[in-house]
């Protein structure tokens, strides 16, 4: 027996409805039609008090099943409606995420700083301090304590700055070799990385560069363990494939003394245009202390001994980011130095590689 | 230095190829930049004859006239047309004939010129590419064999080799010095140049004498005589050998003390011996006001200190510089006084320095000159001057060396060895290789006893020989290991870590890095208002005036930058530099020559943010840069700091009086930050206004280290309060804030201006500051009452105080 035919045709006619509903919208509709305060179910429930006190129960159960029933399809179908919804919105393409996401760009590390970084950085992870000098050194430290003679050729390796007949602009980070260890006992363990100035400027040479500098010294090391250091230092720094390679040289304060070649890493050492077609890049300049040295900052050679070695930072940058011009370091072009940031400054339009742009892929 | 490899080969029984020879030398220390052939592309250019003129064909477009040649081989005749203004009958010189190739690829072939065949071609030394000269045909002498082989004739097929030699081993500085490295380096044979001297009658000593004045500077002079000598372009091996290591051939006596130079590393000197009265030299220090006029025609201020060889009066040479213009040899001379003698190094470099005259002779003496060698080339150019000039070399040396010197004797121990390299080679090889390096070693006793030649001065210690031993050995042979030494913290110095911290925070906050010269433009600082030149530090040697003296601060570098890029189309810009600034030294420097700070400078100009869809078009003010000083100054540790609109120490020129401020924190002046002013700005051409802000790392460092201290969280819901209130626009939010905090208001927890208006609604003159205060108490919820009350004696406090009114309460 049809319990209530009232009830009945609401709730065929709703469930139509409901199927039929092409929005959230309509449905919200339908809802307030039928479910709602003065809604048709619920005007029906309200009337149950005029029904025959007989058929009430009935009718009163039948109404609120039919209420249950169309609550829950209105919930299901509304679920259907928000998914079709959100991704009609997606097809009408109302968000448009080719727009650049919203970013302060970081600034850039001067790529000085962030190879001279990189070389601390491998240094301290071999037990290596960081120790600093003054850029304005007088001719003892600069010269005189590393062993270079007055008068003697071998200051024309180097041509100096001067501010007084006895002081000058550091030619190098050595002097600071002579200063730590002037300042504590054996063992030492630094590397010390700073501006140094040489009166020379051409697109291979700045009057002002930088350079990190590294000492080692104690009861027994030798120079199989600076060749096997530079060694770990070189893979580290330009890749585990790199090799040294050991040259004999002269700097006045060591002995035995060393040019240190890295494996062209462009190349892998057979000749290109980065290495001159040699497959080696010359990279630093090293050696045994000279006792001389030692004994100058009076520490005994016979006891101890130790290493050092000096390389240009940007002698390294260029070669790993194939900079051509070293002027390029001092002029601070900020396309220049935008090309290490981490997240790119927007690049200057002349400058832009075609087709770089955020580009949407599509299924 | 230039090197033959055929020279070479004369002194080193070697069949290594060039190519291999400069890797040898390359792994021994001595750098070898190329090596490459004397002429490239010369084949089947021979010695030819000019039998006879035949015709004239006239003019040349050059003005010579085009001569029909016959030119005689052994087997044939050619007719050759030639247009140079030598070509003379009997005259032997370079001819190619169709078939033969010159330098550059160009292939002789027989042509047709106005109607008349040319076969071949007569070459000049810039045709065959081993010289310069383009005047004429190459000259060959009357006795060169007609038909051969001119390259072969002439040494054309050898290689160069490019080799640079360290300023310690001057002893390499020669063909010999090189060969007795090859030959160590491969077991080859070495072998010295003969020089055994045929004496003649007369007498050395009768016709020159020698006296050392100052054996300080010259501890030996040696000299022989040679007479009877004609003045003679140099045979033609000869000339070619020095013009393929670079000299110019000048005459066969002239030519042979160059020869001499590159064959045995010593410099020597020809006298006319004509020139010198009694034939007397005295070796001497210049007199006060002393004058000369040196080869290349200049005339020389002496001073006291410099080396002179002089005759019985007057100086003739700066001693192991150059020779003087009035004893040289010239054309008429028939007698010389050779010169080989040792001068004191630094007398050697004093001297050229003092002159600006670097010479091949300087460069050897400055690094010191074999004193024992010197007689070999003495002999050796006394000899080969007589055989090529026809002369005879007077019996015996005039030779003075008051005091010989000593060889030196050094112990090595092999264990010593192993124990600075971590290996050595066997104690047979170490031995081989010393005594082909030219050391006497005895073997007898547990360590090495080493007597040094006199040509190794750079040998002086253990340490020297050790090198010696493992650079010939090869370097290669050195053991790749990580020694076991002690174990320490490590440790980076203070403002190290606290510099990169900072730059870190500004990269985040957008700024790029620069780093910039540390010299700067004195007449840019004045620009900037720097006041004076004193505390200045001044370069003796700059490189240009725009870059003569020590920055005082980092402001001039940071504003080259925004001026560089502005003039690149890039108009924005946000950056910062770490470096250190210098002053004259203060007494807390000790033995630093200077007064180095560490700073940091930041420069904005343009606009705020880079143009972006989301970004407006703000330019940067004031308040960036006072922005990013606070970041900076928070890496430090520091968030309570004061800013001083007239500190006592003043503010740097280039900034803006209205619109800047110094930094301190407690009483410490950590720095500034400001506008620059337009004054400046013109001076490096910035069309923007620029913000500037320098602080002193140094200064930062030495405060105490802030570590930050727990506050417990507030356990009770806070109250908001926001206060509009309008004063006078000259009073300041500082202001306002410090009479806030003086109240000493209970529960205030936090206080901010929010909002900064001026404008019609508030009135000329007077501004709006908006205020949000935020009440807490630790142990309970508060009042509304309670926050009523204390907003209220705020607002009563403030509006008597700055007489203000309030705008609006929330």
């Amino acid at each position: 027996m049809a319990p209530d035919p009232r009830v009945q045709q609401i709730r065929d006619r709703a469930l139509a409805d409901i199927a039929a509903a092409r929005s959230t919208a309509d449905l919200e509709q339908i809802r307030i039609r039928v479910l709602g305060r003065s809604g048709e179910l619920t005007a029906r429930l309200r009337s149950l008090g005029a029904i025959p006190a007989a058929e009430r129960p009935q009718v009163g159960q039948a109404a609120n099943r039919a209420k249950a029933e169309l609550e829950e399809q209105i919930q299901a179908r509304l679920q259907a409606l928000r998914v079709e919804e959100r991704s009609r919105q997606r097809e009408a393409g109302r968000v448009d995420l080719t727009l650049p996401g919203r970013v302060t760009p970081a600034g850039a590390v001067h790529p000085i700083t962030r190879v001279q970084d990189e070389i601390i950085a491998i240094f301290e992870g071999l037990g290596f301090s960081v120790a600093e000098g003054p850029e304005v050194e007088s001719d003892y430290y600069n010269f005189a304590a590393l062993n270079f003679p007055d008068d003697h050729p071998a200051r024309d390796m180097q041509d100096t700055f001067h501010l007084s007949p006895d002081t000058l602009l550091r030619t190098h980070t050595s002097p600071v070799q002579i200063r730590t260890m002037k300042a504590q006992p054996p063992p030492v363990r630094v590397i010390c990385p700073g501006k140094v100035y040489r009166r020379d400027a051409d697109i291979t040479h700045s009057p002002m560069f930088h350079q990190v500098e590294g000492l080692a010294i104690d009861r027994n090391i030798s120079m199989g363990d600076l060749r096997g250091t530079l060694d770990l230092f070189a893979r580290e720094m330009f890749g585990s494939r790199s090799r040294i390679r050991f040259r004999p040289s002269f700097f006045p304060f060591t002995e035995p003394s060393a040019e240190v070649d890295v494996l062209c890493f462009l190349c892998g050492g057979g000749g290109c245009r980065v290495c001159k077609q040699d497959g080696w890049l010359e990279i630093l300049g090293s050696g045994m202390v000279h006792p001389d040295v030692l004994r100058n900052v009076g520490y005994d050679p016979e006891e101890v001994m130790g290493w050092a070695f000096g390389m240009g930072v940007e002698r390294v940058a260029m070669l790993k980011y194939g900079i051509d011009d070293i002027r390029l370091f001092f002029e601070n072009d900020l396309r220049f130095l935008g090309q290490f940031a981490p997240l790119t400054l927007p690049p200057h339009p002349s400058l832009s590689p075609a087709g770089r742009g955020t580009r949407m892929r599509r299924r | 230095m230039k090197i033959s490899y055929r020279w070479l080969k004369e002194f080193v029984e070697t069949d290594l190829g060039p190519a291999e020879i400069k890797e040898r030398l390359v792994h021994a220390g001595i750098e070898v930049a190329s090596a490459s052939p004397v002429v490239e592309g010369l084949s089947g250019v021979v010695v030819g004859e000019i039998e006879a003129i035949e015709t004239d064909l006239g003019p040349t477009p050059a003005g010579h006239h085009n001569r029909l040649c016959r030119v005689a081989l052994p087997d044939r005749k050619f007719s050759v047309i030639c247009g140079a203004p030598n070509a003379a009958p009997g005259l032997r010189t370079a001819f190619a004939p169709p078939g033969a190739t010159l330098p550059g690829g160009r292939a002789i072939t027989a042509t047709r010129i106005r109607g008349v065949v040319s076969e071949g071609m007569l070459c000049s030394e810039k045709e065959l590419g081993i010289g310069e000269d383009a005047s004429g045909i190459l000259e060959l002498p009357a006795d060169a064999p007609v038909g051969a082989d001119l390259s072969t004739y002439l040494g054309l097929d050898d290689t160069i080799l490019e080799i640079e030699i360290t300023p310690n081993r001057p002893d390499a500085l020669s063909v010999v010095g090189v060969a007795r490295e090859l030959s160590a380096l491969t077991g080859a044979p070495f072998r010295f140049p003969q020089a055994a001297v045929r004496d003649g009658e007369q007498a050395a000593a009768a016709l020159a004498a020698v006296e050392i004045t100052d054996p300080d500077l010259c501890p030996r002079y040696a000299a022989r005589v040679i007479t009877g000598l004609s003045v003679r372009p140099s045979p033609p091996w000869l000339a070619q050998r020095l013009r393929a290591v670079g000299l110019r051939p000048i005459n066969n006596l002239v030519d042979v003390t160059n020869y001499v130079l590159w064959e045995l590393g010593h410099p020597l000197h020809a006298f006319d011996h004509a020139t010198l009265p009694g034939g007397r030299i005295v070796v001497r220090r210049a007199r006060a006001g002393e004058r000369m006029t040196t080869l290349d025609g200049r005339e020389r201020a002496l001073e006291p200190d410099m080396l002179m060889i002089c005759d019985a009066e007057r100086a003739v040479a700066v001693g192991g510089v150059m020779g003087g213009a009035a004893t040289e040899v010239t054309p008429r001379t028939t007698t010389v006084l050779l010169e080989a003698a040792c001068f004191t190094p630094g007398s050697i470099r004093r001297t050229s320095r003092a002159l600006g005259l670097s010479t091949d002779a300087s460069y050897r003496f400055e690094r010191g000159a074999d004193i024992e060698g010197l007689r070999a080339a003495l002999d050796r150019a006394a000899q080969l001057m007589a055989d090529l000039g026809g002369g005879t070399v007077a019996r015996g040396v005039v030779d003075v060396y008051p005091a010989p010197r000593p060889h030196s004797r050094i112990a090595l121990r092999l264990e010593r060895v192993e124990r600075l390299i971590g290996a050595c080679p066997p104690r047979p090889e170490a031995v081989r290789i010393l005594q082909a390096l030219g050391f006497a070693v005895d073997d007898s006793a547990p360590a090495l006893q080493v007597v040094v030649p006199s040509f190794r001065r750079d040998i002086a210690q253990e340490a020297d020989l050790v090198e010696e031993i493992i650079r010939v050995w090869g370097y290669e042979r050195i053991p790749l290991t990580l020694g076991a030494g002690a174990q320490a913290l490590v440790k980076r110095p203070p403002q190290l870590g606290l510099a990169r911290e900072m730059s870190r925070t500004l990269n985040a906050a957008g700024l790029s890095e620069v780093i910039t010269y540390a010299f700067v433009d004195p007449d840019r600082l004045k620009a900037m208002g720097w006041a004076g030149e004193q505390g200045l530090i001044a370069l003796q040697n700059p490189i240009s005036r725009e870059r003569s003296v020590l920055r005082p601060m980092l402001a001039p570098g940071l504003l080259e930058v925004l001026a560089l890029n502005a003039s690149r189309q890039l108009p924005d810009a946000r950056v910062f530099e770490v470096g250190h600034v210098f002053s004259p030294q203060v007494e807390s420097d000790g033995d630093r020559p200077a007064h180095e700070e560490l700073w940091l400078g930041i420069a904005l100009t343009g606009l705020r943010q880079p143009r972006a869809w989301h970004a407006g078009r703000e330019r940067v003010d004031i308040y960036d840069v006072k922005g990013a000083a606070t970041l900076v100054l928070a890496a430090a540790g520091i968030s309570a700091f004061d800013v001083v609109a007239e500190p006592a120490g003043g503010l740097p020129g280039y900034l803006a009086r209205a619109c800047a401020a110094a930094l301190s924190v407690g009483e410490t002046g950590v720095g500034w930050f400001g506008e620059v002013t337009h004054e400046t700005r013109e001076a490096f051409d910035l069309p923007a206004p620029v913000f500037l802000a320098e602080l002193s790392l140094t200064a930062l460092c030495a405060l105490p280290a802030v570590t930050p201290r727990y506050q417990p969280l507030p356990r009770f819901p806070s109250v908001q309060r926001d206060l509009a209130l309008v004063v006078s626009a000259d009073v300041t939010a500082g202001e306002i804030e410090a009479a806030i905090r003086a109240m000493d208001v209970p529960w205030l927890a936090r206080l901010q201006v929010f909002d900064v208006y001026a404008g019609g609604q508030v009135g000329s003159g007077r501004r709006s500051l908006a205020w949000s205060l935020t009440f807490q108490a630790p142990d309970r919820t508060l009042t509304d009452a309670e926050v009523n009350d204390t907003h209220a004696r705020i607002v009563k406090e403030l509006t008597e105080r700055f007489r203000g009114e309030v705008r609006g309460t929330t």
